[in-house]
């Protein structure tokens, strides 16, 4: 692939992003609007959970990872100055993943299949309790199956961009298997090649990931992460699409002990929550290393500590699973504490990350502020407003009053990825514009842009939030009427709204600036 | 005060000030003099940690164990009960299968200001077992993991009059539905 290429690919990817973010935000507004127990002539539960099961995968693997994905086929071949490793397999990874989304999308729409995300064993299964269809068990779990086939794909795509010499080389060298790339992965993201340099006593050796950039290193690492939680959750897929599949026999019996629930809860929460800290907080702190120090023409502050601190973030993520369970009291207690302690941990790391993202600006003053510096300094209020909060409700004690209520998934979730991970994606895109389309976005109305999505994202949250401090529960409807939690609820509508309308000027900004046809037309086949 | 305004109270202080720091952060970054580009920013200690970022580190660090003990302290009644004073004085069993809280009596009889363990059993899904004031706001709750699983949590009730229960997990659209009023009863001393 030539850079022209690249371009197009990052630019298809990103435009379907935006289309899939513009799509949760429906969503989202539909769904706010039916808690306030509007609109439910026109939808029932089952379609409001229907809706609520589709929202984060259209939400996270629609929005966040095609975004993410777009920008990194861009930027790892640019900061690396070589071409990426298959042009086949990033678009396998592209329209695997809008396939996915398309059939979890249609699915639950059509059948109202509504097991919701955390897929809890045995609800996705309860074909006679909750009146599913095996048909749209096994419909779901294909979807499901498909959007982690996409992400397996650009990672192997993306390791094997990084890890594998050149092809001219290469293939000289014979260093082209997935062996390789697997052993190099391994050795340079958790600096065990360091470890073994340590062992056979090599004097003053320098660990691997020091050959590449802290952006580069951010990506690799990150993508640990996120390439064991495809392969969690795809797994899942593939057990729902087996027993739907099992379920479409005559004579077939319903074992709901199939699978321990608790080891399940484990195993998958262990996985889910890998995206958190690969997507949302590695890959974040990647973007902010390479966006700060490219807009201030300086070099990043404190180089090799926040490769030490991208690390420990790895090595972090692998142990805080638990705090997604420290309601279930079966779990044993050691595990809870292990949940709580690692998640503190996260204070460090992330931290550290905002620490040397700000001692760079600070170090270059007097800055003139361009969009993407503005949309990375209104990120990093995010993770602070949203981290703080998932730190506070990590804890076992504070749990039995937070957890599944709206202030996990408001001032936490919703904070997080939409004023912190979204605005920092919202950095990269305005960063890369120029470059990929030769032309520059309207900087006031990407002001406007950045205003009200960061105040409606953070009045939505905290008003969420704060009705999850008086009881209210996410994931529920109140048919009887909200009572003392309503007035947070219309808030949050207000927030809502503002964001809605933030995204609605980014898109006039787009279009004016380049023309609603160059959309259309990077859609069709390329001269 | 229920304990969960205090901690939300806390937390908006802290962010209070992180959005402040954030704010002045941004006036003064862009009006402060020009103080020497790059070798500013990469400036280093031998060790590899700047000065600011080395107590940053330590700051972090003694929040991080602070929060910890607090957290682990008996401060908040949900750990006293369970790490502290773990003995009950009397349990109550209950069931849950098909969308539906299976009570021993109704409203259950609990005396005020004593250990209450809660054992709830669930024959099929994965629900969530969850104690409301009148007003809606929280008392406690947990998951319920299905079977062989028993859940278990004890609790102790300072204030006299009826409580909700509600199901505070997902489990199927009828959901919302699972919710029993006045469930339960906790009856003041000598009443």
């Amino acid at each position: 692939m030539n850079e022209e290429e690249r371009k197009i690919l990052s630019l298809r990817f990103v435009v379907v992003a935006l289309v899939f973010l513009g799509l949760a935000g429906i969503e989202g507004l539909l769904m706010r609007l039916r808690i306030m127990n509007l609109l439910v002539d026109v939808f029932d539960e089952k379609h409001f959970y229907s809706m609520m099961t589709a929202h984060p995968f259209v939400g996270v693997y629609g929005w966040a990872y095609m975004a993410v994905m777009g920008a990194f086929y861009f930027l790892v071949p640019y900061v690396l100055n070589k071409d990426i490793y298959s042009k086949r397999a990033a678009y396998a990874s592209f329209w695997l993943m809008i396939l996915g989304i398309a059939t979890i999308w249609t699915t639950t729409f059509l059948t109202h299949y509504a097991p919701l995300y955390t897929l809890y064993w045995p609800i996705p299964l309860a074909v006679d309790l909750a009146g599913w269809s095996p048909i749209a068990i096994v419909s779901f779990g294909a979807g499901v199956s498909l959007i982690l086939a996409g992400v397996l794909v650009f990672f192997f795509n993306m390791f094997a961009t990084i890890f594998l010499p050149p092809r001219v080389l290469s293939e000289t060298i014979k260093k082209r298997s997935a062996v390789y790339v697997a052993k190099e992965l391994i050795l340079t993201a958790f600096n065990i090649d360091k470890l073994i340099a340590r062992f056979r006593k090599i004097p003053q050796y320098t660990s691997r990931a020091f050959e590449y950039p802290v952006f580069v290193v951010a990506v690799f690492r990150g993508c640990v992460d996120t390439t064991l939680n495809a392969f969690v959750i795809g797994g899942v897929g593939i057990i729902l699409m087996s027993v739907g599949a099992y379920y479409l026999l005559p004579g077939a019996v319903q074992n709901l002990s199939l699978i321990d629930p608790l080891i399940y809860k484990n195993v998958f929460w262990w996985g889910l929550d890998l995206i958190a800290d690969g997507n949302v907080l590695i890959f974040t702190a990647g973007t902010w290393y390479l966006i700060v120090p490219l807009m201030l023409n300086s070099k990043l502050y404190g180089e090799r500590v926040v490769r030490t601190v991208i690390l420990a973030d790895l090595v972090v993520s692998l142990f805080v699973w638990n705090h997604h369970m420290l309601a279930d009291t079966p779990q044993p207690f050691i595990l809870q504490i292990q949940g709580q302690v690692f998640t503190w941990g996260e204070l460090l790391t992330m931290g550290l990350t905002i620490f040397a993202v700000l001692a760079t600006i600070w170090g270059a003053r007097p800055v003139k502020y361009s969009a993407p510096l503005k949309f990375v300094l209104a990120s990093i209020s995010g993770y602070a407003i949203g981290g703080l909060a998932g730190i506070i409700q990590a804890n076992y004690a504070s749990n039995r009053f937070f957890h599944n209520t709206q202030w996990v998934i408001g001032i936490h979730g919703h904070i997080q990825l939409l004023v912190g991970l979204s605005l920092t994606i919202f950095a990269a895109i305005y960063a890369l514009f120029p470059l990929l389309t030769g032309r520059m976005l309207n900087e006031r109305l990407a002001d406007i842009h950045l205003l009200l999505m960061t105040i409606g994202g953070v009045v939505m949250g905290l008003a969420m939030g704060m009705a999850g401090t008086l009881g209210m529960l996410r994931r529920m409807l109140y048919p009887m009427g909200l009572g003392i939690y309503e007035p947070f609820m219309n808030v949050a509508l207000l927030g809502a709204l503002m964001m809605a309308t933030g995204f609605a000027v980014f898109l006039i900004n787009v279009i004016r600036t380049v023309g609603l046809t160059t959309i259309i037309k990077l859609f069709l086949p390329q001269r | 005060m229920y304990p969960q305004f205090v901690i939300e109270a806390v937390y908006f202080l802290v962010v209070s000030i992180v959005v402040v720091f954030l704010v002045v952060f941004y006036v003064l970054t862009r009006k402060g003099r020009h103080v020497g580009g790059p070798e500013r920013a990469v400036h280093e200690e031998p060790g590899g940690m700047g000065k600011g970022e080395k107590r940053w580190l330590y700051f972090l660090f003694a929040v991080a164990v602070v929060g910890n003990l607090l957290f682990l302290s008996p401060a908040l009644p949900s750990i006293r009960y369970t790490l502290y004073e773990r003995e009950a004085v009397m349990t109550v069993v209950i069931e849950v299968r098909d969308y539906r809280f299976y009570l021993p009596e109704k409203p259950i009889r609990i005396p005020v200001n004593v250990p209450v363990e809660f054992v709830v059993v669930s024959d099929d899904l994965v629900y969530g077992f969850g104690v409301f004031r009148k007003d809606g706001t929280m008392v406690f709750q947990m998951q319920v993991v299905p079977k062989p699983y028993l859940n278990r949590i004890i609790w102790v009730f300072d204030q006299p009059g009826l409580y909700d229960i509600r199901s505070t997990e997902y489990s199927g659209p009828k959901h919302p539905w699972m919710f029993v009023t006045d469930a339960i009863e906790v009856v003041g001393e000598g009443e």
